[in-house]
């Protein structure tokens, strides 16, 4: 009876139903494409490692170990692969260092929609703090509100703690929050 | 300096509090007056908490991404070239698209196919602005709600609630809840039946609404019964409370008593006569029962009865007073 409905997907696709893996395929490759994108920089790259990333897991799903959430597990895996990937072109290319070369997560103001709540921001400012974050603030920044993952599923799958995951949202906020103005605080303070 | 670190810590915990608390989140999204009203009034007399529940808010409402994802033709074209490189002769299990119900499927969500695949006749969808779960005969359901309260719905049993208030449902037929206390901000939870409202802040404790009659049992923690005509009743651990419209009844639980509860997929029955037991069943799984034999109506049951499933159920029935129940396709006859 406590079977969750994840659980019991992902059992399916361990069973071989292509019906179930086209399913996960059309749920989650925009996400991990629009993902993979903002680590390489780089489209091709980023379409080969993903069609190759869904292959495998088809080809070796039986021996993938238990599964509970298919969401934070994809993301795991995949950036696992894209690193893997990234690392053996590294040593093919040049001996130049792709993590520097490559810019990672860019944002541009296109990408940005701005709150009501944070009305003194623009677009464009907004995107120049986002962007003035370390990469790593940037990555947890972007699974978070664009992918979507609690913060435990980002822990898990940039390796690193919960607390650490916490302090790097605070870091990041702190760099924004200093030029931004909450008008609902404001208003509650100011009421008497 | 070690003292700062101290306070950091203190902060973190405080934060994450914050962070995990639905009502806080509802004054973030200005979703449910009352949080919102407590929360305008808690950051007016906390201001040494100001800069916490500013960086609780930012992160909470975080940054808006635009969501254009790509075009669906677009991934379908690639999931086409995918599905061309991988190679299903080697699975004996794998079927490909042959009967229309299959295609049909595909064209659901990932969610709902996944739940119409499992939980078989549980329906749960989304009508409008409200969240309903519903089990058929003989289901049980465990449910996580959005604040963390978990609920096990019996068979034949509904509860459903507002978006916009998670933490107020209305419960048609049984459950056991085991409520999230958030203490940090001591906000309430309610269960609504036909004829009563339970009102708690985190605590243990069965409800089931059958016919006119509402059973409340308390197992840990404190609630409040707050009852159609206004008036209150608090319970304690151990109390069971039975109401309809004509009566009401108060007992604690003791070993002479006649009552019954549910939880951990098993009924609980104390002094409770096999006719009335075997309404429960009925309730239950929807088959009514037929006795041959009129004195075994009164049989008394004490005892636990697991109810996974009616066979189980009903050879434990059968262990415990001796009579023998026949299953037949629309009811149970007792011998």
């Amino acid at each position: 009876m406590n079977i969750s409905p994840e659980k019991s997907t992902w059992f399916l696709f361990v069973q071989g139903d292509l019906n179930i893996f086209s399913l996960i395929f059309k749920e989650y490759y925009p996400l991990l494409h629009n993902y993979g994108l903002k680590i390489s920089n780089d489209i091709d790259f980023t379409e080969d490692c993903l069609q190759d990333f869904f292959i495998y897991l088809y080809e070796h799903r039986e021996s993938l170990g238990e599964v509970n959430h298919i969401k934070s597990y994809l993301f795991i895996s995949f950036r696992r692969a894209i690193f893997k990937r990234l690392k053996e072109k590294r040593k093919v290319i040049s001996l130049e260092n792709p993590y520097e070369r490559i810019k990672k997560f860019q944002f541009s103001e296109e990408e940005l929609t701005v709150q009501r709540e944070f009305t003194s921001i623009q677009k464009h400012t907004l995107s120049l703090l986002l962007n003035k974050l370390s990469t790593r603030q940037k990555e947890v920044v972007y699974l978070k509100y664009y992918s979507d993952l609690k913060t435990t599923e980002i822990a898990e799958v940039m390796q690193i703690s919960y607390q650490s995951v916490l302090n790097m949202l605070q870091k990041a906020f702190i760099n924004l929050r200093a030029n931004v103005e909450d008008e609902t605080i404001r208003a509650i303070l100011k009421k008497t | 300096m070690a003292c700062e670190l101290v306070m950091k810590e203190e902060n973190d915990i405080f934060l994450e509090k914050l962070l995990d608390d639905s009502s806080f989140k509802n004054w973030v999204y200005k979703i449910n007056k009352n949080d919102i009203v407590f929360w305008d009034a808690w950051v007016k007399n906390n201001p040494d908490k100001l800069k916490l529940v500013y960086m609780a808010k930012s992160i909470l409402l975080g940054i808006s991404f635009n969501r254009d994802l790509i075009y669906e033709d677009y991934v379908n074209e690639r999931l086409s070239i995918v599905l061309g490189k991988i190679h299903p002769v080697k699975n004996s299990n794998f079927k490909i698209y042959k009967d229309k119900a299959r295609i049909k499927k595909l064209q659901f969500s990932l969610a709902s196919i996944a739940a119409v695949g499992i939980l078989f006749l549980t329906i749960f969808f989304f009508r409008d602005n409200r969240v309903v779960y519903k089990t058929g005969f003989g289901e049980t359901l465990d449910l996580k709600l959005a604040d963390g309260t978990s609920v096990i719905l019996n068979g034949n049993s509904e509860i459903h609630y507002e978006k916009d208030s998670p933490r107020a449902v209305y419960l048609e037929g049984e459950a056991y809840f085991k409520v999230k206390p958030i203490a940090a901000t001591k906000a309430k939870f309610w269960v609504q039946t036909k004829n009563l409202k339970v009102e708690v802040y985190g605590t243990h404790f069965n409800v089931r609404a059958r016919g006119k009659k509402t059973d409340v049992l308390l197992d840990e923690g404190a609630i409040e019964l707050v009852f159609k005509n206004g008036e209150n009743k608090k319970m304690v651990p151990g109390e069971l409370v039975s109401f309809s419209e004509k009566q009401m009844t108060h007992d604690k639980i003791n070993t002479s008593l006649k009552y019954a509860t549910w939880k951990n997929d098993t009924y609980i029955f104390n002094n409770m006569p096999l006719i009335e037991v075997m309404k429960y069943i009925e309730n239950t799984y929807g088959l009514p029962s037929e006795f041959k034999n009129t004195e075994s109506k009164s049989l008394l049951i004490s005892g636990g009865i697991p109810n996974e499933n009616l066979a189980i159920c009903l050879s434990a029935i059968q262990k415990s007073v001796g009579v023998d129940i026949k299953i037949t396709a629309d009811k149970l006859i007792i011998n």
